[in-house]
């Protein structure tokens, strides 16, 4: 028996509805528990209160991608997955969308409790900041400078152990 | 829609309005879940409580959060966490105070209700709080706070406390109430216990662990009073029981119990309490009992219930030490058994047949043994009580009283008649293994195992030489069950006799062979045909002759014709004719068979041969010439002449003379035999008794010989000896054979120590002499 791919529909922040696989949604922990809870056969819409259209479909197209992944493991804690910043060449083409919207998307992902695309989310953002200096920093992320010269050298001996030599 | 009863969606930042949102929902949940709940309010509540841990500051509501200010990453939803506490106190503390409205089994419906729909709520909030769970919840856990729980399992902390606590005794006693009306036949609920089982599991939290649970709770608050309630209940019951009827109708239902509580444990109890309850059941039905259990076992044996028996030994099986004192009933009791079997037989007459004796002896372990392995499982305990028993009886009873060895000496005879070919039925193959297989049964129980052997090996003698052994193959079966059972020296004489006659068969062929070439064809004709055995003077239980004898001419003549051939083969061995064993056949040319052309032949011993041959030359022989010829004793040729005188080949003149000087014998030309062939060689009675008497004249010394050589071999290994030790280590060496009595052995220390073998030393000790 041939099953029929189920359909829900998302209603995002915005009013817009999407109408995506039931198996696509369901990378979201949030979703996939209400479905179960709820049932999910009423066709209802299922509204997504903090994320915009414009973020759905991306995060959906993430989801799409990797619809058939593994679920991750309960305490999928492991160092490997910590310490790596690695991120799979189909993700890294993902995540090239200006800094805006990647902080949306780690947003929804956290919201929507999809550990994975967190995961690449922080990633990305991490190997932004390696290997660059505050002040390069700052400008990447366009950050204010609030600490006065004073505070800042005291920061600087205090952190000295960690300076990469 | 239920959405429409919600407040308002709460600013991020103000807890007050967040829990009051919450609380709405965490309400809904908790006591209507039924009404069903749209996805708007579910993520609703999900996103509220995202929204307020992800505010960057809570403006109003400090009074959970306000100690907890780390620098860096602040993590919120204390607040919320606290709150949820505080709720669920409140609902419990409800729930507790409408449960003490009921009772019973509506106590358990109301607890299982409760039960299935705040665990349900449980799920729900979990899965609703999980934003909390993965952030505050989790860092705090990390952190390594006591007593901070994932929401489900809060849930099961505050039911614990809160409800658990106050109403486990009354709803274990409504349980206690429906599995007693469940033992008194009644038909009850079952689910509501397994759900009251299940419940208290769930409860047993690991406080080290959130992830794990233990069995402390349930053991505590529900297997323990199980168990004290069973085993009150059984007390009471199997007193009463007992008090009304018989042992064995108390066994039956004590059995019935036992199968009834293990039945019920799948049904709704958890696999963990199968051990302990069967324990508890055991104590209260059969330990407490098992005075009057035993009390019965005697009678049972005496009328042979082997059901009952065996449910007995089921029942005491199953508790420690149940079975000794049954054990010891039993091997007393077919100690009497066989003793009463044996005095049975012997008050039937003096002379007893062999296999009257050993069939006795069977019957009784043979009974015994089928109880053994139908009513007792074949349980090696009560195999050994029976191997005890069966050695008593056997070595000791009314007729090894009148000799000590006739338990060994009357199954020798037994075997004896069983491989004898001239038994009266010639036994099949199968058959014959069965009986062999059984004289080994009883042989096993045989303290005197050295009778046996001498006994047996005169036998298997006689057998062997007068070719009177039915089957080489049993013979060769006996002697390796023997074998089997005593090792290769016991039975190596056994098997060297049975070489000899091998090694014969071989010789007289060889030996035809050599007359044929030796001998020219008239000499050939005129011959004697000869068969001879040749047995090793060291294995065979044979002694020479015991009366003087000239053997006939004939006879000389072939026989040194045997001995010049077996010189040449083997030089230097001396050969000793045993003539009393010997015998051949005649042919009486003189007279015809009854009704036949043909002459009889007559079979006779080689001492009949020498008298009969005398009366080729004469017809008349007198009785001093026959002495003086033949050179035999009174002994040996009064019996000869008189089987000639009864089966009317001679006639004695005067008519009826005894076999004194003056008497002489005259050949019976009338003579018509019915049969051609005619047995003569009678033994001679007297000889068999005779025998007997010898044998065991001849084993104790043997046993002397025995042990002198056991207490020698002893002391040559250890120089110096208490004396008190040496008697028992020769008592070990030498038990295997027979059991030597205390003073035999220190008669024989005695003996030895005049030979010089010993001697005496320093405060009873006892030095090896070189």
């Amino acid at each position: 028996m041939a099953e029929e791919a189920k359909t829900v529909t998302l209603q995002t922040s915005d009013n817009q509805n999407i109408k995506v696989d039931r198996e696509v949604a369901e990378r979201s922990i949030l979703i996939k528990n209400l479905l179960e809870d709820l049932g999910g056969e009423s066709g209802e819409e299922i509204p997504i209160p903090n994320v915009n259209e414009a973020v759905m479909k991306k995060v959906l197209e993430w989801c799409e991608h990797h619809r058939k992944d593994p679920p991750a493991s309960q305490d999928d804690d492991s160092d490997s997955r910590k310490k790596s910043t690695d991120i799979d060449e189909w993700d890294q083409k993902f995540m090239q969308v200006d800094q805006e919207m990647l902080f949306e998307i780690i947003l929804a992902a956290n919201y929507l409790d999809i550990k994975a695309l967190l995961d690449v989310g922080c990633k990305t953002v991490a190997n932004m900041i390696k290997g660059k200096s505050p002040d390069e920093i700052r400008k990447t992320f366009n950050i204010q400078n609030d600490f006065t010269p004073e505070e800042e050298d005291q920061i600087r001996r205090e952190n000295e152990w960690a300076e990469d030599r | 829609m239920a959405s429409s009863n919600m407040p308002s969606f709460p600013a991020k930042n103000d807890v007050r309005a967040t829990w009051t949102y919450l609380e709405a929902g965490v309400e809904k949940i908790m006591t209507n879940l039924r009404g069903g709940m749209d996805m708007k309010t579910y993520m609703g509540l999900y996103t509220a409580i995202h929204n307020f841990c992800t505010a960057e500051k809570a403006v109003a509501g400090h009074s959970f959060a306000s100690h907890n200010n780390r620098g860096g990453a602040h993590l919120l939803g204390e607040d919320l966490y606290q709150h949820l506490i505080e709720y669920l106190k409140t609902h419990l503390a409800d729930v507790q105070t409408r449960s003490r409205e009921h009772t019973d089994e509506a106590l358990l419906t109301f607890y299982i209700k409760e039960w299935n729909r705040y665990t349900t709520a449980g799920q729900y909030n979990n899965h609703l709080f999980r934003y909390l769970n993965r952030h505050w919840v989790k860092r705090e856990m990390d952190e390594g706070k006591k007593h901070i729980y994932d929401i489900y399992t809060l849930h099961l902390v505050r039911w614990k406390e809160d409800m658990f606590t106050g109403t486990q005794e009354s709803v274990m006693r409504s349980v206690l109430k429906l599995v007693e009306k469940q033992r008194n036949g009644e038909t009850i609920e079952q689910s509501y216990i397994k759900s009251v089982v299940d419940s208290f599991v769930s409860l047993g939290m690991d406080d080290q662990d959130s992830s794990r649970t233990t069995l402390e709770v349930y053991k505590e608050h529900f297997e323990k009073p199980f168990l004290l309630a069973t085993a009150e209940y059984y007390d009471n019951e199997s007193k009463q029981f007992l008090a009304e009827n018989s042992v064995v109708e108390y066994m039956k239902k004590a059995e019935a119990r036992l199968d009834e509580e293990k039945d019920r444990v799948p049904l709704y109890l958890l696999n963990e309490i199968m051990t302990p309850l069967m324990r508890t059941c055991e104590k209260a039905l059969i330990t407490n009992h098992s005075e009057a259990l035993r009390d019965e076992f005697q009678n049972l044996l005496n009328q042979d219930k082997q059901d009952d028996l065996g449910r007995m030994y089921k029942l005491l099986a199953r508790i420690p030490e149940g079975l000794d004192p049954l054990r010891t009933k039993f091997e007393t009791h077919v100690r009497k058994a066989g003793i009463e079997a044996v005095d049975k037989i012997a008050a039937e007459g003096d002379k007893i047949e062999p296999k009257v004796y050993v069939d006795a002896l069977l019957e009784v372990h043979t009974q015994y043994q089928e109880l053994v392995n139908r009513a007792f499982n074949g349980e090696s305990e009560f195999v050994r009580s029976l191997d005890n028993a069966c050695r008593e009886f056997v070595n000791r009873n009314k007729i090894c009283k009148s000799g000590s060895n006739k338990s060994p000496e009357l199954l020798a005879k037994y075997t004896d008649t069983l491989l004898k070919k001239s038994s009266a039925k010639m036994n099949e193959e199968d058959n014959m293994e069965n009986l062999l297989s059984q004289v080994m049964t009883v042989f096993k129980y045989i303290e005197d195992k050295d009778v046996f052997q001498k006994f047996y090996s005169r036998m298997l003698a006689k057998r062997l030489v007068q070719a009177t052994s039915a089957s080489d193959d049993s013979e060769t079966t006996m002697i390796s069950k023997l074998k089997e059972a005593c090792g290769f020296e016991y039975t190596n004489k056994l098997q060297r006799m049975f070489q000899d006659m091998q090694i014969s068969k071989d010789l007289n062929s060889a030996y035809k062979d050599w007359l044929e070439k030796a001998l020219d064809e008239g000499d050939l004709k005129n011959s004697v045909d000869a068969t001879y055995h040749i047995l090793g003077t060291g294995f065979w239980p044979l002694n020479p002759p015991t009366t003087p004898f000239t053997p006939p001419q004939l006879i000389v003549q072939t026989y040194e014709r045997f001995s010049r051939f077996y010189n040449n083969k083997h030089q230097g061995r001396k050969l000793t004719w045993l003539w009393h064993l010997s015998k051949g056949e005649m042919k009486a040319n003189y007279c015809k068979v009854a009704g036949q052309k043909a002459s009889p032949t007559l079979q006779v011993s080689t001492f009949q041969m020498a008298i009969l041959l005398l009366f080729n030359d004469s017809e008349t022989v007198a009785y001093d010439e026959i002495a003086e010829a033949t050179k035999l004793d009174r002994d040996t040729l009064d019996p000869s002449i008189a089987v000639f005188i009864k089966a009317k080949v001679l006639i004695a003149e005067p008519e009826g003379a005894k076999p004194v000087s003056g008497t002489s014998y005259k050949l019976n030309y009338g003579f018509k035999p019915k049969k051609i062939k005619i047995n003569l060689n009678i033994a001679i009675k007297g000889e068999q008794k005779q025998e007997a008497e010898d044998t065991h004249k001849t084993i104790e010394e043997d046993r002397k010989l025995l042990m002198q050589s056991a207490i020698v071999r002893i002391m040559k290994s250890r120089k110096k000896m208490k004396h008190q030790q040496l008697v028992s280590e020769t008592i070990q060496q030498i038990k295997s054979r027979f059991l030597p009595r205390v003073p035999d052995i220190k008669k024989c220390i005695d003996i030895l120590l005049e030979k010089e073998y010993l001697e005496r030393l320093d405060g009873d000790e006892l030095g090896y002499l070189a």
